[in-house]
């Protein structure tokens, strides 16, 4: 087994999913100027679904596995852009710029949705059975098949937010508001209808990448929370708002933490990406691809 | 007297309470309620008092930590006297805090905001995987000095309110007006000759003194202290505690400490429900009172013929 | 009246993303005079105020003022040594009162507290806001934010005290109050001013001097007179200066 290879593999097997899920945080503050600390709920949320129902579709379907998958996330997308709405509506709605407000509203969701997700979900691990079966052998590092697929599907929905950010009026509508507000609203488009959609958009990224991992591990209702601080190293990285920032950010830590994962554990990978964001900062406050004026 | 004076004497009145019922109350349950609100208060004064600067610092919940954990290791291990624990608990986290201040404080907004979450998680991280002060089980076995037990409530209510007698004394004084001064400009602050990164640190190291005493008081109240303790979660809730006070006034620290304190004694004996509803309470406050307490009580006051005081401005959104 | 170089610039350059926004520019400030800087649009004056108080740094050339390297040092720094400016937008705490703004200013430079308070309400008379002290900056009417904004830089008594725009918005009794605050910062401070305005009737009246930037460059310095009459800045000026 090549070793470079193997860890390779394994930054894009993990860099995949976490890309997904800080591209949904960054998105939301580009549009917002918000945080969404519970962004990881919207990820649980997904994984739960997708968990719960994959063994109730097997047997009463009677269908493929995978066709089985897309359900099951088409399922746990819709959930999590019915809690976006609801979330969006009685809350983040008034909490627009407001970077406080927004952070003691997303983290008040947060304890109540856990209390939620235990009462609907019970705090029992749920292993969600293999889709595919076998292993693939890339440039000399080996991976699941159940992995690639999942990589591919990551890849995927990555590339289609970046086709509907750069082709589509709606697209445009949101870059524009990420980059100037004011500028945008005296060309006539909508603020508040287009940070809903931005918000939308943003949780169902945390959802796909949710529903993408629920495969691959146990999914219980605290899951979202461990990709949290990895996605906000991401985005110091990448930048606040960059949608390229977040792809390289996410890579960045997946690298680092395969690498440092591999030789001593994921807590001290965890501790060196911090400790290298330090350093990072005393070099370049500004960020990698973010800019801060001073 | 104007608004902004009635509400310093009711979070200074509210504190003299706290001290009278320490000092006289038999009951055990009341004393530990008083000792649970006093230090909510201090962990709340400590976030705003960095928050004046604009800045939401989350990591008051990392020195809070690492003021226990000093302390704790002192005591339990070394055997120090208490009071010297204290302040050596105070003064470690805030020599953390410059050099992470020094470093991080170069960014604002959602940036040092983010940092501060990190370092906070990291720092929990890190005891975990250290063995030697007991890991994820955490420590166990810290002690008040014997004689001090029958008083430790009063102690604390004690050092408490002096310490928020200093963030008054210096939010009110020329220094307090520099901060919010940063808050609002930091170029033009910066311009006259401010040095406005070490103004900042120096409020951190400040607000991380108290709460590395906070986090010291805490460990000896509660016998034992574990990462979990010390998770972001202290700093929303002081945050939490500051929002529905209301963040303009320096007693909405106080108000806002006491009734959800009061409020989570009641959540409690939901059982497993306690995290939903407080949770809710958040919310639901976040929704109603959007300028906190201290902002309905100025409303009120306000319809009754009062008028409106020249109140810090809360803290920037976004940069 | 002219007396020695106080702030000397010489082939100061920046440039963002490839674009040079100053370019090997050279100009001196003499003390006790008021220095005007022009420009079309986009000709590089508040990108030479940021370098010379310490906002952006310098790619290329060396900032000396009073005598002292200041090259690449903070903002706060400069302004420790008597280089104060002013800001074009944002230029208040729009949040804090008349008194705390000009508070800010003085705290740097004036310790004592009787002293300090003496030299508020120095400043504040200066610039006429003595009535306003407990007003909120964003309250007042923009005549009178662009006056406090003066006295935020001027409490701190600078040798050098650079003005950006501080004209902009004003009708014509203000902008003659303004003008006379000025002058007076000069004639009963004996402070050196660097005045930049789009008001050019106003500079040349005010101005014993004037420079004029067009592209990050120098086009050409002297006299109102003399300025007045160079083809190069009258074409420069006509021709809008960026086609």
């Amino acid at each position: 087994m090549d070793l470079a290879a193997q860890l390779l593999v394994n930054t894009l097997q993990i860099g995949s999913v976490y890309v997904l899920f800080a591209l949904g945080l960054t998105l939301i503050f580009g549009v917002m100027k918000i945080v969404n600390f519970a962004h990881g709920e919207f990820f649980s949320l997904a994984a739960l679904v997708v968990a719960v129902l994959m063994p109730v579709l097997a047997p009463a379907l009677g269908l493929p596995l995978w066709v089985d998958f897309l359900i099951a996330l088409a399922a746990a997308i819709g959930a999590v852009l019915v809690l976006g709405t609801l979330t969006y509506w009685i809350g983040f709605e008034r909490y627009l710029r407001d970077l406080v407000g927004s952070f003691i509203l997303s983290v008040g969701l947060i304890l109540f949705l856990q209390g939620v997700f235990v009462e609907i979900f019970t705090a029992t691990p749920r292993p969600v059975e293999p889709i595919v079966t076998g292993t693939i052998s890339i440039f000399g590092g080996r991976i699941t098949a159940q992995r690639l697929l999942i990589v591919a599907l990551a890849i995927t929905f990555t590339a289609m937010l970046y086709l509907v950010l750069q082709r589509t009026k709606l697209g445009k509508a949101l870059r524009a508001v990420a980059e100037d507000r004011e500028a945008a609203m005296l060309q006539g488009i909508r603020y508040r209808s287009i940070s809903f959609y931005g918000w939308l958009i943003g949780v169902s990224m945390a959802g796909l990448a949710g529903a993408l991992i629920a495969p691959l591990t146990v999914s219980q209702p605290a899951i979202g929370g461990d990709y949290l601080i990895k996605a906000f190293i991401i985005i110091i990285i990448g930048g606040l708002g960059s949608i390229p920032g977040a792809i390289f950010g996410g890579l960045l830590v997946a690298l680092i933490e395969s690498i440092f994962g591999y030789y001593y554990d994921l807590t001290i990978a965890t501790i060196i990406m911090f400790v290298l964001v330090m350093v990072f900062l005393l070099v370049r406050p500004q960020g990698l691809m973010g800019h801060v004026e001073r | 007297m104007s608004n902004a004076k009635w509400a310093d004497v009711i979070g200074w009145a509210l504190l003299a309470v706290l001290l009278v019922l320490a000092l006289t109350s038999g009951d055990t349950y009341t004393l530990k309620v008083v000792l649970w609100i006093s230090l909510n208060i201090l962990a709340a004064a400590a976030l705003r008092f960095v928050m004046l600067t604009g800045e939401l610092n989350i990591a008051t919940a990392a020195f809070w930590g690492v003021g226990a954990y000093v302390a704790a290791i002192l005591t339990a291990w070394y055997k120090l006297p208490f009071f010297l624990s204290l302040l050596i608990g105070g003064l470690a986290p805030m020599l953390l805090s410059v050099l992470f201040g020094y470093v991080t404080l170069r960014t604002k907004g959602p940036y040092f905001m983010l940092i501060s979450f990190a370092f906070t998680e990291v720092l929990r991280l890190i005891y975990t995987q250290t063995e030697s002060i007991g890991g994820n089980s955490g420590m166990i076995g810290i002690y008040p000095p014997r004689w001090l037990d029958p008083y430790y409530s009063a102690i604390v209510v004690a050092i408490v309110a002096a310490l928020l007698a200093v963030f008054f004394w210096l939010e009110r004084g020329a220094f307090g007006k520099l901060l919010k001064a940063i808050q609002n400009n930091d170029a033009v602050t910066e311009s006259v000759g401010i040095d406005v990164l070490k103004m900042k640190v120096i409020c951190l190291a400040v607000a991380s003194f108290a709460a590395g005493v906070g986090g010291a008081l805490f460990a000896h109240a509660n016998r034992v202290i574990s990462p979990g303790d010390f998770s972001f979660l202290v700093a929303v809730y002081a945050l939490a505690y500051v929002k529905i006070g209301g963040e303009t006034q320096f007693s909405g620290a106080i108000i806002g400490a006491v009734l959800l304190t009061l409020l989570n004694q009641y959540v409690i004996a939901f059982g497993h429900y306690e995290h939903l509803f407080f949770g809710g309470a958040i919310v639901v406050a976040m929704l109603v009172l959007p300028n906190g307490l201290m902002g309905l009580f100025e409303r009120v006051a306000i319809a009754f013929g009062g008028t409106r005081e020249n109140a810090a401005p809360a803290a920037r959104g976004g940069h | 009246m002219a007396g020695g170089t106080l702030l000397e610039a010489s082939g100061i350059s920046r440039s963002f993303g490839g674009l040079k926004a100053v370019s090997n520019l050279s100009f001196a400030v003499r003390e006790n005079e008021i220095l005007g800087l022009i420009g079309p649009n986009g000709a590089g004056k508040s990108t030479t105020f940021n370098l010379i108080s310490g906002y952006y740094r310098p790619h290329a050339g060396k900032l000396t003022f009073a005598g002292r390297d200041i090259t690449g040092f903070k903002p706060s720094k400069v302004g420790r040594l008597g280089l104060v400016r002013t800001f074009q937008h944002h230029s208040l705490l729009a949040d804090l009162s008349v008194y705390e703004n000009i508070l800010t200013g003085a705290y740097m430079f004036v310790r004592d507290a009787a002293e300090r308070e003496q030299r508020i309400r120095e400043t504040a008379g200066l610039v006429g806001l003595t009535s306003h002290m407990d007003e909120l900056a964003k309250n007042l009417p923009h005549g009178h934010q662009r006056l406090l904004s003066i006295a935020i830089a001027f409490a701190s008594r600078p040798k050098l005290l650079c003005l950006d725009e501080p004209l902009t918005g004003l009708n014509g009794a203000e902008i003659n109050h303004a003008l006379d605050v000025i002058r007076r910062i000069r004639d009963d401070f004996g402070t050196t001013i660097l005045l930049v305005d789009h008001n050019i009737r106003a500079v040349m009246r005010t101005c014993g001097r004037i420079v004029v930037l067009n592209f990050g460059e120098k086009l050409a310095e002297g006299s109102p007179e003399d300025v007045s009459r160079n083809p190069e800045v009258i074409r420069a000026y006509l021709g809008g200066g960026t086609a």
